[in-house]
């Protein structure tokens, strides 16, 4: 496979160099990214099809040293080694009590789910291996217990992130208390021991909880190779499932037989539409009854006073004009006056003109 | 119009109406205002037509928008599509949310009526986990710290003073496709492929402010954290930051949407769009993984063996055909018409090299043309043309990068990946065309 590819990599080149067609002749690029994908070079103000100041001009020394306290007030990470482990305590119970009053009405009684939000307790460790293909309709059940690698995340993540509507309203004790609750609710362990109502997880004791699943994630990011772990792992195809043959002709796929979706989703907001056609007249509040029509026939000599016309807005103007009486005005309007057109040139009913005068007024007290 | 007709409405005599109030105008000038209420005018004396011809009323007769005003140009200060184009829109399932909640959920982008390679900045797809942020961008900061020389803050005015580069790039969801790994669902282009969208995306480099910055050598990783209310965060390898990262502040030409983390984003192109952290505040450097719950909980790929992956950045090769589809169908094509089969195809690991097209469900392939701007991480534009027969089709566009990459079948991927991974889905996809036009999603699966 990698053979393959820099026979490809440097007929492109060669393509550009003969014939300097550029195309997509891979503009340069290695293989060599940590991706597992393209590195391009960036040299001499150009960057594949794009140009660039290269200037080198560095070192603008923008901005400013952030202070000590601005540090501890956004530094608030929590690592798996127990850095940023912020002091506080709280029991298995009290996390019952907290959980029951915060945090039960998304995710069920005991983190159990089944209200649409996500699941946090229940399940076991076998069902990662579950494959809902035809016929097995059993699911895995990803959840704190099964799944999560780190005690640390999800202490980090309550306490930020959750509860959902009033992120980071939780002081550490209540989510040292929470995450006790959680923690035991899925049955995890703390010291080897099986986690009991009075026990109590602070920063002391922490580092001490042992996930199940900590071992079930590749590749190995941990340590001074972690980086170079993730590259070589993504750099094989066969790891990620990235193995498409570009096969022209006469090409295997055994068993391979058509699917046509069935029953298809139509649970989509707003539905399928595509139309072209005008909207639905919104319902919208915001547009008063006569207001599209002064826009579309009136406001061209309304809108202004340029005319001679009573103009939208200006009070004294229609302050003059209603101190006749509506059937007055009315009857003016739909027998036209001066340079006002008749019904002012549209073909508006008589109804229709009075609303449209009422909003005219109204916008003009 | 007559040549010394004052009550022309060109430009010129606006103005001159402005300074003048001769009563005389007035009345002119609401003369022309009110003809244009005159009713459509008819052809004057029609031709007989034979039998095969009908003549379109809609030019034969003169239509509203050609007899009257349009609409003052300042009605609009911040333009709007026409409202004929209302039903093109992000659309919302249940089915991708938190319990129908639109705060943790995802918005799909309508691709069936996309043109060209941008997407409108009101029609990228959007993800969040906790809610739209809003944030004031005089109150915003952005702090760079841990394992560096000099750890900074920077306001917005100081991250736009950094020199700009402008750069296209797509972003996806790692989901795109997740309802579709056991089965078609959905028999919708939005809905099979929408979480991906791709813009001009306006910024700094990252390796820019980070030469002021000092990183320490030993740093391998970055934490890069958001300031909405899941303060959503993640990890990444400093060699990616030093590659192409970049700090981006706008998108197709104006400041980026609220969707889309107001007033300031990361952007890493061709990666998991999730590691693009909106409304980004802070960057820290470090030499240990933070295992945020981004990159444990969610966005790690279970494998059927029940180990997952984690740290899986690349969305890899992949295309889709875009017209016809589900939403486009060729249901007005006559047998022997000619018809133009196009669509789009991207990488995050490079560049697009070749798509091929297939109408035999993925036995025999032929070459699609690529057209426009072929560009590193960005969509890339393809396109057939094809003699319509009114058969039954199985059509299939697969895309191969300069990596080497090609897209898998699904039988290929899935002895892999197996189903319940959910991220990650990047195999060849069937629209299933009926002989009478209609197109339906489906798949060649075992
Ligand atoms: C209004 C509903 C709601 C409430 C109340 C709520 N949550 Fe959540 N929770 C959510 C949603 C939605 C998510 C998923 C967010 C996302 O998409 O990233 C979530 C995710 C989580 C997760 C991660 C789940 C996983 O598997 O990745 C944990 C842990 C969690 N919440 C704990 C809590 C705790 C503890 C409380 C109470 C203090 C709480 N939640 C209150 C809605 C809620
Ligand atoms: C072609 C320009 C023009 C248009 C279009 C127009 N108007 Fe007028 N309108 C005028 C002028 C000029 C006057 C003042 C006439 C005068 O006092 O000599 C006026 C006066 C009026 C008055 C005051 C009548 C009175 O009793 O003093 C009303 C009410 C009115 N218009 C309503 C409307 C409505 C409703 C429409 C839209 C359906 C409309 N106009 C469209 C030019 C126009």
């Amino acid at each position: 496979m990698l053979k393959c590819v820099h026979k490809t990599i440097s007929v492109g080149v060669a393509t550009l160099v003969l014939t300097s067609i550029s195309a997509f002749a891979s503009f340069n690029g290695k293989r060599e990214a940590v991706d597992g994908g393209m590195i391009y070079p960036r040299a001499n103000g150009i960057y594949t099809a794009y140009r660039y100041n290269d200037q080198n001009i560095s070192h603008f020394n923008y901005g400013r040293k952030p202070t000590p306290n601005e540090l501890k007030a956004w530094d608030t990470d929590i690592m798996p080694d127990g850095t940023g482990l912020p002091k506080g305590k709280g029991t298995v119970a009290e996390g019952d009590e907290l959980f029951e009053e915060q945090c039960a009405v998304c995710h069920g009684d005991f983190g159990a789910g089944g209200l649409g939000y996500p699941t946090l307790t229940g399940g076991d460790r076998a069902s990662l291996t579950n494959q809902r293909t035809p016929g097995k309709t059993d699911a895995p059940k990803r959840t704190i217990g099964t799944y999560w690698p780190k005690a640390s995340t999800l202490l980090w993540y309550i306490h930020d992130a959750m509860p959902y509507a009033h992120p980071k309203s939780l002081s550490w004790d209540e989510t040292y208390a929470i995450t006790a609750y959680l923690l035991a609710t899925n049955e995890i362990k703390l010291d080897g021991k099986e986690m009991d109502d009075d026990t109590v997880l602070s920063n002391e004791n922490f580092l001490k909880i042992k996930m199940p699943n900590e071992d079930g994630f590749i590749p190995n990011i941990d340590g001074p190779n972690g980086v170079k772990n993730v590259k070589a792992f993504l750099s094989d195809g066969k790891n990620i499932g990235a193995v498409g043959v570009r096969c022209m002709k006469d090409c295997k796929d055994d068993g391979a037989k058509l699917v046509v979706v069935k029953d298809p989703r139509t649970d989509v907001n707003p539905p399928f539409s595509e139309v072209r056609d005008l909207p639905k007249k919104p319902k919208d509040s915001s547009i008063k009854p006569g207001q599209e029509e002064y826009e579309k026939s009136c406001a061209v000599c309304h809108g202004n006073d340029k005319m001679g016309a009573p103009d939208v807005g200006n009070k004294e103007a229609w302050a003059k004009v209603m101190k006749k009486g509506m059937d007055k005005v009315l009857a003016t309007a739909i027998k036209g006056t001066g340079a006002m057109p008749p019904r002012g040139g549209s073909s508006y009913s008589d109804e229709k003109l009075k609303q449209i005068i009422e909003y005219m007024y109204s916008k003009s007290k | 119009m007559k040549k010394n007709d004052k009550t022309s409405t060109d430009s010129s005599s606006l103005v001159s109406d402005k300074t003048s109030s001769s009563r005389r105008n007035f009345f002119k000038k609401a003369a022309v205002y009110s003809a244009s209420a005159v009713a459509a005018s008819s052809l004057l004396s029609p031709v007989k037509l034979s039998a095969e011809e009908k003549d379109d009323k809609f030019i034969t007769e003169e239509q509203p928008w050609a007899t009257s005003l349009g609409y003052e140009l300042n009605k609009h200060p911040y333009g709007v599509p026409s409202p004929y184009e209302h039903n093109v829109v992000r659309r919302t399932t249940p089915l991708l949310s938190s319990a129908g909640d639109m705060h943790a959920a995802v918005s799909l982008t309508p691709l069936q009526d996309l043109k060209g390679i941008i997407t409108p900045n009101g029609l990228f797809f959007t993800r969040t986990h906790n809610g739209v942020a809003r944030i004031d961008p005089n109150k915003h900061r952005l702090m760079i710290h841990g394992m560096v020389k000099n750890p900074i803050v920077l306001t917005m005015e100081d991250i736009k003073r950094y020199p700009s580069e402008s750069v296209i790039h797509f972003l996806e969801c790692p989901a795109n496709g997740a309802a579709e790994w056991k089965t078609p669902q959905f028999d919708s282009l939005q809905f099979v492929k929408g979480m991906v969208s791709c813009a001009e995306w306006t910024g700094v480099r990252l390796k820019t402010i980070l030469e002021d910055v000092g990183v320490d050598p030993k740093a391998i990783w970055m934490l890069a954290e958001g300031g909405d209310g899941s303060s959503m965060s993640r990890t990444i390898p400093v060699e990616k930051v030093m590659d192409d990262a970049m700090i981006v502040y706008a998108m197709n030409g104006e400041a980026l949407r609220e969707e889309q983390g107001y007033p300031v984003r990361l952007l890493l192109p061709g990666w998991e769009a999730n590691l693009s952290v909106k409304w980004l505040k802070r960057l820290e450097f470090g030499d240990k993984p933070w295992y945020c719950k981004e990159e444990t909980s969610k966005y790690t790929v279970l494998l059927p063996s029940g180990k997952a992956i984690q740290h899986f950045y690349p969305l890899e090769v992949n295309s889709i055909i875009t017209s016809p589809c589900p939403e486009k169908p060729w249901t007005d094509l006559k047998k022997g018409d000619i018809v133009e089969i196009e669509g789009l195809a991207w990488s995050g690991k490079g560049t697009i090299t070749h798509v091929d097209i297939s109408f035999d469900g993925g036995k025999n392939w032929v070459e699609a043309k690529l057209k426009g701007l072929v560009l590193p991480k960005a969509w890339t534009r393809f396109s057939y043309i094809y003699k319509y027969e009114g058969k039954e089709l199985m059509l299939e566009s697969r895309a191969t990068d300069d990596s080497g990459d090609t897209q898998p079948t699904v039988n290929q991927e899935k002895k892999i990946m197996g189903v319940e991974g959910v991220y990650h889905r990047n195999s060849i996809n069937t629209w299933y065309v009926k002989a009478n036009g209609e197109v339906h999603n489906a798949q060649m699966r075992s």
